[in-house]
């Protein structure tokens, strides 16, 4: 993996700890409205999660003052970004076309735009799939999968 | 307690039952034999379509792929020197040059019975040494329970490895995700915003499912691999019974690989490559042949195979006791029996003496049938499975984690907070934080919140009551060994090293 030069403040630990600072301290607005023994366990979680967090924000910055180079977290970050962003649209196609529309698209659309050009594993593979799925779940168990606001599939 | 034992053995060898078995054998060496799915993520996926299942055939499943996975982790280590799994990276060192020489099929033949002894030495282990284990843990009261949740989550942070401070960022976010919902004393919603779905708290098994399951498939779609020029084609195979007397001879390293494998497995936070290491390192050390390992040495194979499955059922020893698992397959396994109504810890063996035993024997039968699947039926076919396209892959996972997750309790809401832990589980993967800390705090956080209330009402607010008896400050004291005894460890080596560069 190669290293490459970066903004101190911009390595990936020292954003971690930063966001990790700012959720823990935007809870504890919630926690302090709670019982006193129901916010026992979160708050003292939360106030340990605000000390950890500048723990390894100094930890980080020291190791960012020491050698001025910061490894990449990801591979390969468009494939990564656009890995959950197909994720994601499945789930919110499953939710608004329906599941088994949604899971004939994305299943093969995924594969193919992730290096699996073979058209006719690609259809044979989505055709055994969605037959599987329909077969083991809807038939025999008896399972309902959102239909979708349209109302297809 | 033995006689519980000897009681549940017929309802385990019900036909539901061994069949779970057998298909969760072969679903495990499947999904070990394909590197970068692990028997982890296999599990997570699985939980969900258990919950219809009987809790014991649903244990089958995970028992069989828990057992399967750790062998069909070898046949990529020893065909493509790409181990399936975390713990067969030593299976490469002598089994990829065996595999050069054209001994690939006799390399798997060895790992597959080493591996099949080590998970009988292990399950034998977990039926021994449970019961009485879990007979002493039977007197504990609210606030040694209390302390046996936070030894549990201080051994996985500090044994674990890698830096304290991000194994501890792990913990307190388990624990926090277990304090959303309802509290069940006050009954004051915490952290629910109002959502009418989060009133029952984060199910388990979506944060295993985000944690375990989508980080793997992410990185199958992120860097493929390319096996389908690197497996043999011909792995120069015989008959498993005309080579299994030329195995004989590695009685010795079962033995001793044995006995690593299931102590690494009791030990929290070590784990299948830890005591594969350690078993290795060993028979190396005392073969009259040392020069020939790491170029195809037979006994190599034998070593690591059998100390990776003897850690697999002597995991869930401290898993099923106390509530604290050795590894994270036994923590995601915790997840499993909780989905079942099953609470790990003292009162399991108690309340439920049928389903935690057949669990146990279970574990046995799957290494026994660890031999007849993975050995004389299928070895060649198995290899051909590294064939399989990654991306396809990859997407036929992700429908059955949003078909799992979803069908808990039939809504996208549990999907989208899957998809939102998978993202934080991605990032802490790559940001190096541990995970099986963030299942332990989900797991321990509740239960441990729980007893240290009833033992302070007990004790009338007085929290001295937590250290007033002597099983308290017994646990107490090896919490307090297990933060510090890693730390005078390093500080030793620092030391030392110091002494040995002046």
């Amino acid at each position: 993996m190669s290293e490459q030069k970066s903004n101190r403040f911009l390595r990936p630990e020292t954003l971690t700890a930063v966001g990790l600072f700012l959720a823990a301290a935007a809870f504890l607005v919630p926690t302090a409205q709670l019982p006193q023994i129901s916010a026992l366990l979160p708050a003292a979680m939360l106030i340990s999660l605000l000390v950890l967090a500048m723990i390894l924000l100094i930890a980080d910055q020291r190791k960012a003052a020491a050698e001025n180079t910061s490894e990449p977290v990801l591979k390969a970050p468009p494939r990564v970004f656009g890995a959950f962003l197909l994720i994601l649209l499945y789930a919110l196609a499953v939710n608004f076309v329906g599941f088994y529309v949604s899971t004939a698209v994305s299943l093969p659309l995924v594969a193919f735009v992730f290096g699996y050009r073979n058209l006719a594993g690609l259809g044979i593979a989505t055709i055994i799939v969605v037959a599987a799925i329909y077969l083991i779940f809807s038939l025999a168990m008896a399972k309902e999968f959102p239909s979708g606001i349209l109302g297809i599939l | 307690m033995y006689s519980d034992l000897l009681h549940a053995l017929p309802n385990v060898l019900g036909l539901e039952n061994l069949l779970a078995l057998t298909f969760g054998v072969i679903a495990g060496i499947v999904v070990g034999a394909m590197p970068g799915l692990s028997a982890t993520m296999a599990i997570s996926v699985l939980v969900p379509f258990t919950f219809g299942m009987e809790p014991l055939v649903a244990l089958g499943l995970m028992a069989g792929i828990y057992n399967g996975a750790m062998y069909g982790g070898a046949i990529p280590a020893v065909l493509l020197r790409i181990p399936g799994t975390p713990a067969a990276v030593v299976t490469t060192f002598d089994g990829y040059p065996m595999a050069q020489k054209g001994q690939g099929g006799y390399a798997l033949q060895i790992a597959v019975v080493s591996s099949a002894l080590g998970g009988i030495a292990s399950a034998f282990a977990l039926l021994l040494l449970a019961p009485p284990l879990a007979k002493v843990t039977l007197l504990f009261g609210p606030s040694e329970v209390f302390w046996v949740a936070v030894f549990g989550l201080c051994s996985i942070i500090f044994l674990l490895g890698g830096s304290v401070v991000k194994g501890l960022i792990s913990a307190c976010f388990g624990v926090f995700v277990s304090v959303i919902g309802s509290d069940p004393i006050s009954g004051a919603d915490r952290y629910t915003f109002n959502q009418l779905e989060l009133l029952d708290g984060v199910s388990i098994v979506i944060l295993l499912v985000g944690l375990y399951a989508l980080p793997p498939v992410i990185d199958l779609l992120e860097t493929p691999l390319k096996t389908e020029n690197g497996a043999s084609e011909k792995l120069g195979t015989e008959p498993i019974w005309r080579t299994l007397p030329t195995m004989l001879r590695f009685w010795k390293t079962w033995l001793r690989a044995s006995i690593i494998g299931i102590w690494i497995g009791i030990l929290p936070g070590a784990g299948g490559s830890m005591a594969a290491f350690m078993s290795y390192n060993e028979a190396r050390r005392t073969s009259k042949t040392p020069e020939t390992w790491g170029e195809g040495e037979p006994e190599g194979i034998a070593a690591s195979e059998t100390a990776n499955n003897a850690d697999t059922a002597s995991a869930l020893i401290p898993a099923l006791t106390l509530g604290i698992p050795g590894t994270a397959v036994a923590a995601v396994m915790l997840g499993g029996l909780l989905i079942h109504g099953l609470q790990p810890g003292p009162m399991l063996f108690r309340e439920n003496p049928d389903v935690v035993f057949g669990f146990m024997w279970q574990f046995l039968f799957g290494a026994v049938l660890l031999i007849f699947l993975g050995g004389s039926l299928a070895t060649n076919s198995f290899a051909k499975l590294l064939k399989l396209p990654r991306p396809l892959l990859g997407s036929i996972i992700i429908v059955l984690m949003l078909i799992g997750v979803y069908s808990i309790n039939n809504r996208m809401f549990d999907v989208y907070l899957m998809l939102g832990f998978g993202a934080v589980g991605y990032l802490m993967d790559k940001l190096k934080f541990p995970l099986p800390p963030v299942v332990l705090g989900l797991i321990l956080g509740g239960f441990a919140e729980e007893n240290l209330r009833l033992a302070l009402r007990i004790g009338r607010g007085d929290w001295l009551i937590l250290f007033q008896n002597i099983t308290s400050q017994i646990l107490v004291a090896l919490t307090v060994a297990v933060i510090v005894g890693p730390m005078l460890k390093r500080r030793f080596i620092d030391t030392r090293k110091t002494a040995v560069e002046g």
